[in-house]
Protein backbone atom coordinates (compact mmCIF):
# COMPACT_ATOMS: atom_id res chain seq x y z
CA UNK A 1 0.00 0.00 0.00
CA UNK A 2 1.95 3.43 -0.93
CA UNK A 3 1.61 6.16 1.32
CA UNK A 4 -0.79 8.68 -0.85
CA UNK A 5 -1.67 12.03 0.15
CA UNK A 6 -5.32 12.04 1.46
CA UNK A 7 -8.20 13.40 -0.95
CA UNK A 8 -8.17 17.49 -0.17
CA UNK A 9 -11.73 16.88 1.91
CA UNK A 10 -10.06 14.83 4.21
CA UNK A 11 -7.41 16.74 4.61
CA UNK A 12 -9.87 19.82 5.31
CA UNK A 13 -11.34 17.87 7.82
CA UNK A 14 -8.80 16.36 9.93
CA UNK A 15 -7.21 20.07 9.28
CA UNK A 16 -10.34 21.73 10.68
CA UNK A 17 -10.51 19.27 13.85
CA UNK A 18 -7.20 19.49 15.25
CA UNK A 19 -5.54 22.61 13.60
CA UNK A 20 -8.09 25.32 12.69
CA UNK A 21 -9.41 24.96 16.68
CA UNK A 22 -6.10 26.21 18.10
CA UNK A 23 -6.75 29.75 15.90
CA UNK A 24 -7.37 31.35 19.59
CA UNK A 25 -4.31 30.21 20.92
CA UNK A 26 -2.24 31.10 17.70
CA UNK A 27 -3.65 34.79 17.98
CA UNK A 28 -3.29 35.70 21.60
CA UNK A 29 0.68 34.08 21.57
CA UNK A 30 1.06 35.81 18.14
CA UNK A 31 -0.23 39.28 19.54
CA UNK A 32 2.09 39.70 22.45
CA UNK A 33 5.06 38.19 20.60
CA UNK A 34 4.57 40.92 17.82
CA UNK A 35 3.01 43.41 19.81
CA UNK A 36 0.09 44.74 17.68
CA UNK A 37 -2.83 43.30 16.42
CA UNK A 38 -2.41 43.60 12.53
CA UNK A 39 1.25 42.10 12.73
CA UNK A 40 -0.75 39.43 15.06
CA UNK A 41 -3.05 38.50 12.22
CA UNK A 42 -0.33 38.39 9.26
CA UNK A 43 1.40 36.20 11.50
CA UNK A 44 -1.50 33.49 12.39
CA UNK A 45 -2.41 33.62 8.26
CA UNK A 46 1.08 32.88 7.62
CA UNK A 47 1.37 29.93 10.21
CA UNK A 48 -1.98 28.09 8.98
CA UNK A 49 -1.33 28.71 5.25
CA UNK A 50 2.45 26.72 6.10
CA UNK A 51 0.86 24.04 8.52
CA UNK A 52 -1.85 23.46 6.00
CA UNK A 53 0.86 22.93 3.01
CA UNK A 54 3.10 20.93 5.41
CA UNK A 55 -0.23 18.82 7.08
CA UNK A 56 1.13 15.87 5.63
CA UNK A 57 4.22 15.71 7.84
CA UNK A 58 2.19 16.04 10.98
CA UNK A 59 1.39 12.98 12.98
CA UNK A 60 -2.20 13.00 13.31
CA UNK A 61 -3.40 12.79 16.99
CA UNK A 62 0.00 14.17 18.62
CA UNK A 63 0.15 17.86 19.81
CA UNK A 64 -0.80 20.07 17.27
CA UNK A 65 -0.87 22.88 19.67
CA UNK A 66 3.14 22.90 19.91
CA UNK A 67 3.24 22.08 16.60
CA UNK A 68 1.37 25.14 14.89
CA UNK A 69 2.99 27.04 17.65
CA UNK A 70 6.29 25.99 16.66
CA UNK A 71 5.50 27.00 13.20
CA UNK A 72 4.11 30.45 14.72
CA UNK A 73 7.25 31.19 16.30
CA UNK A 74 9.70 30.46 13.47
CA UNK A 75 7.42 32.51 11.00
CA UNK A 76 7.83 35.40 13.85
CA UNK A 77 11.85 35.06 14.48
CA UNK A 78 12.31 35.18 10.33
CA UNK A 79 9.89 37.70 9.24
CA UNK A 80 8.72 40.02 12.01
CA UNK A 81 11.40 40.25 14.99
CA UNK A 82 14.17 42.58 12.83
CA UNK A 83 11.09 44.16 11.14
CA UNK A 84 8.82 45.12 14.31
CA UNK A 85 11.49 45.55 16.73
CA UNK A 86 14.73 46.85 17.44
CA UNK A 87 16.53 43.79 17.98
CA UNK A 88 17.12 43.47 21.92
CA UNK A 89 20.56 45.03 23.48
CA UNK A 90 19.24 43.73 26.87
CA UNK A 91 21.91 41.64 28.79
CA UNK A 92 19.16 38.95 30.54
CA UNK A 93 21.87 38.21 33.17
CA UNK A 94 22.37 41.23 34.69
CA UNK A 95 18.02 41.72 34.70
CA UNK A 96 17.75 41.02 38.86
CA UNK A 97 13.68 40.51 39.55
CA UNK A 98 12.82 40.90 42.77
CA UNK A 99 10.15 38.60 44.92
CA UNK A 100 7.24 40.68 45.53
CA UNK A 101 5.60 38.64 47.97
CA UNK A 102 8.32 39.76 51.16
CA UNK A 103 7.62 43.50 49.79
CA UNK A 104 3.44 42.84 50.62
CA UNK A 105 3.93 40.37 53.04
CA UNK A 106 2.91 42.68 55.52
CA UNK A 107 0.16 44.89 54.16
CA UNK A 108 -1.93 42.29 51.59
CA UNK A 109 -0.12 38.55 51.86
CA UNK A 110 -3.33 37.62 49.83
CA UNK A 111 -2.25 39.68 47.11
CA UNK A 112 -5.93 41.28 46.71
CA UNK A 113 -3.92 44.55 44.83
CA UNK A 114 -3.71 42.35 41.67
CA UNK A 115 -7.61 42.10 41.54
CA UNK A 116 -7.69 45.85 40.90
CA UNK A 117 -5.50 45.48 38.00
CA UNK A 118 -7.36 45.24 34.61
CA UNK A 119 -6.41 43.49 31.43
CA UNK A 120 -5.19 46.04 29.66
CA UNK A 121 -2.33 46.97 32.38
CA UNK A 122 -1.35 43.07 32.63
CA UNK A 123 -0.71 42.67 29.00
CA UNK A 124 1.04 46.30 28.92
CA UNK A 125 3.51 44.70 31.53
CA UNK A 126 3.71 41.32 29.64
CA UNK A 127 4.84 43.52 26.46
CA UNK A 128 7.16 44.91 28.06
CA UNK A 129 9.23 41.89 29.07
CA UNK A 130 12.21 41.07 27.05
CA UNK A 131 11.00 38.86 24.05
CA UNK A 132 12.49 35.34 25.90
CA UNK A 133 10.88 35.70 29.22
CA UNK A 134 7.59 36.70 27.33
CA UNK A 135 7.73 34.06 25.28
CA UNK A 136 8.15 31.44 28.35
CA UNK A 137 5.62 33.21 30.38
CA UNK A 138 2.64 33.27 27.73
CA UNK A 139 3.46 29.70 27.08
CA UNK A 140 2.89 28.75 30.74
CA UNK A 141 0.69 30.75 32.19
CA UNK A 142 -1.53 31.89 29.67
CA UNK A 143 -2.07 28.69 27.49
CA UNK A 144 -1.16 26.21 30.00
CA UNK A 145 1.74 24.12 28.44
CA UNK A 146 3.80 22.38 30.16
CA UNK A 147 7.98 22.63 30.42
CA UNK A 148 8.67 20.11 28.35
CA UNK A 149 6.04 21.17 25.69
CA UNK A 150 7.69 25.21 26.03
CA UNK A 151 11.12 23.57 25.76
CA UNK A 152 10.05 22.18 22.59
CA UNK A 153 8.87 25.11 20.88
CA UNK A 154 11.50 27.37 21.77
CA UNK A 155 14.03 24.48 21.14
CA UNK A 156 16.26 25.52 24.68
CA UNK A 157 16.55 22.68 27.56
CA UNK A 158 13.84 22.14 30.26
CA UNK A 159 16.07 23.96 32.85
CA UNK A 160 16.39 26.91 30.58
CA UNK A 161 12.55 27.39 30.75
CA UNK A 162 12.25 26.63 34.33
CA UNK A 163 15.00 29.70 35.45
CA UNK A 164 13.59 32.03 32.31
CA UNK A 165 9.76 31.34 34.02
CA UNK A 166 10.58 32.29 37.51
CA UNK A 167 12.58 35.44 36.26
CA UNK A 168 9.78 36.38 33.88
CA UNK A 169 7.24 35.61 36.44
CA UNK A 170 8.88 38.05 39.31
CA UNK A 171 9.64 40.68 36.43
CA UNK A 172 6.09 41.01 35.55
CA UNK A 173 5.02 40.91 39.70
CA UNK A 174 7.48 43.42 40.06
CA UNK A 175 5.94 45.70 37.39
CA UNK A 176 2.74 44.93 38.11
CA UNK A 177 3.72 45.92 42.01
CA UNK A 178 4.91 49.04 40.90
CA UNK A 179 2.19 50.29 38.93
CA UNK A 180 -0.16 49.14 41.86
CA UNK A 181 1.72 51.60 44.15
CA UNK A 182 1.78 54.23 41.77
CA UNK A 183 -1.99 53.94 41.42
CA UNK A 184 -2.28 53.62 45.26
CA UNK A 185 -3.64 50.28 45.13
CA UNK A 186 -1.05 49.73 47.91
CA UNK A 187 1.14 51.61 50.31
CA UNK A 188 4.17 49.84 49.59
CA UNK A 189 7.25 51.41 48.87
CA UNK A 190 8.49 51.31 44.90
CA UNK A 191 11.44 49.34 43.76
CA UNK B 1 13.43 20.59 53.06
CA UNK B 2 13.51 24.18 54.69
CA UNK B 3 12.15 27.19 53.40
CA UNK B 4 15.12 28.54 50.88
CA UNK B 5 14.70 25.11 48.72
CA UNK B 6 10.93 25.24 49.54
CA UNK B 7 10.43 28.68 47.75
CA UNK B 8 13.05 27.67 45.03
CA UNK B 9 10.85 25.04 43.55
CA UNK B 10 7.24 26.72 44.91
CA UNK B 11 6.20 27.50 41.04
CA UNK B 12 7.68 23.59 39.78
CA UNK B 13 5.60 22.50 42.86
CA UNK B 14 2.27 24.86 41.33
CA UNK B 15 3.32 24.10 38.10
CA UNK B 16 2.92 19.91 38.67
CA UNK B 17 6.31 19.79 37.39
CA UNK B 18 8.00 17.95 40.39
CA UNK B 19 8.85 14.07 40.92
CA UNK B 20 6.23 12.55 42.94
CA UNK B 21 9.25 12.70 46.14
CA UNK B 22 10.24 16.58 45.61
CA UNK B 23 6.24 17.17 45.72
CA UNK B 24 6.18 15.55 48.65
CA UNK B 25 8.56 17.08 50.66
CA UNK B 26 7.16 20.87 49.57
CA UNK B 27 3.94 19.94 50.51
CA UNK B 28 4.62 18.65 53.85
CA UNK B 29 6.68 21.74 54.81
CA UNK B 30 4.04 23.64 53.57
CA UNK B 31 2.14 22.75 56.33
CA UNK B 32 4.52 22.81 58.84
CA UNK B 33 5.39 26.59 57.49
CA UNK B 34 3.05 29.05 57.82
CA UNK B 35 5.20 31.59 55.96
CA UNK B 36 6.24 29.79 52.79
CA UNK B 37 2.27 28.58 53.21
CA UNK B 38 1.52 32.10 52.40
CA UNK B 39 4.39 32.40 49.92
CA UNK B 40 2.30 29.45 48.10
CA UNK B 41 -1.16 31.47 48.36
CA UNK B 42 0.27 34.39 47.03
CA UNK B 43 1.77 33.09 44.01
CA UNK B 44 -0.89 30.68 43.36
CA UNK B 45 -3.00 33.56 43.19
CA UNK B 46 -1.00 35.41 40.99
CA UNK B 47 -0.91 32.71 38.14
CA UNK B 48 -4.42 32.08 38.24
CA UNK B 49 -4.67 36.28 38.20
CA UNK B 50 -2.33 35.84 35.01
CA UNK B 51 -4.46 33.48 33.33
CA UNK B 52 -7.67 34.99 34.09
CA UNK B 53 -6.69 38.46 32.84
CA UNK B 54 -4.83 37.13 29.54
CA UNK B 55 -7.56 34.50 27.87
CA UNK B 56 -9.93 36.78 27.37
CA UNK B 57 -8.91 37.62 23.76
CA UNK B 58 -9.63 35.28 21.14
CA UNK B 59 -8.98 35.89 17.32
CA UNK B 60 -11.05 38.20 15.86
CA UNK B 61 -13.89 37.10 13.48
CA UNK B 62 -12.39 38.69 10.82
CA UNK B 63 -9.27 36.98 11.09
CA UNK B 64 -10.91 33.20 11.30
CA UNK B 65 -12.70 34.48 7.80
CA UNK B 66 -9.37 35.33 6.35
CA UNK B 67 -7.89 31.89 7.40
CA UNK B 68 -10.66 30.29 5.80
CA UNK B 69 -11.17 32.26 2.36
CA UNK B 70 -6.53 31.56 2.24
CA UNK B 71 -6.95 28.22 2.58
CA UNK B 72 -9.99 26.33 1.19
CA UNK B 73 -11.09 29.50 -1.41
CA UNK B 74 -14.40 30.60 0.86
Amino acid sequence: MTNAPPPPDLKRESFEREALVHLDVLYRVALRLSGNPSDADDLVQETMLKAYRAWDQYEKGTNAKAWLLTILRHAFINEYRRRTRHPETVDLDKIEPYAVFPEVQDEDPQGAFFDRIVDDQVLRAIDQLPVVFRETLVLSDVEGMSYQEIAGILEIPVGTVKSRLFRARHLLQGKLYDYAVEMGYIKGSPA
Amino acid sequence: MNCRECVEHLYEFLDRELTPDLEREIRDHLEDCPPCGEQYDFEELFLKFLRARCRTQGAPAELKKRVLRELFGE
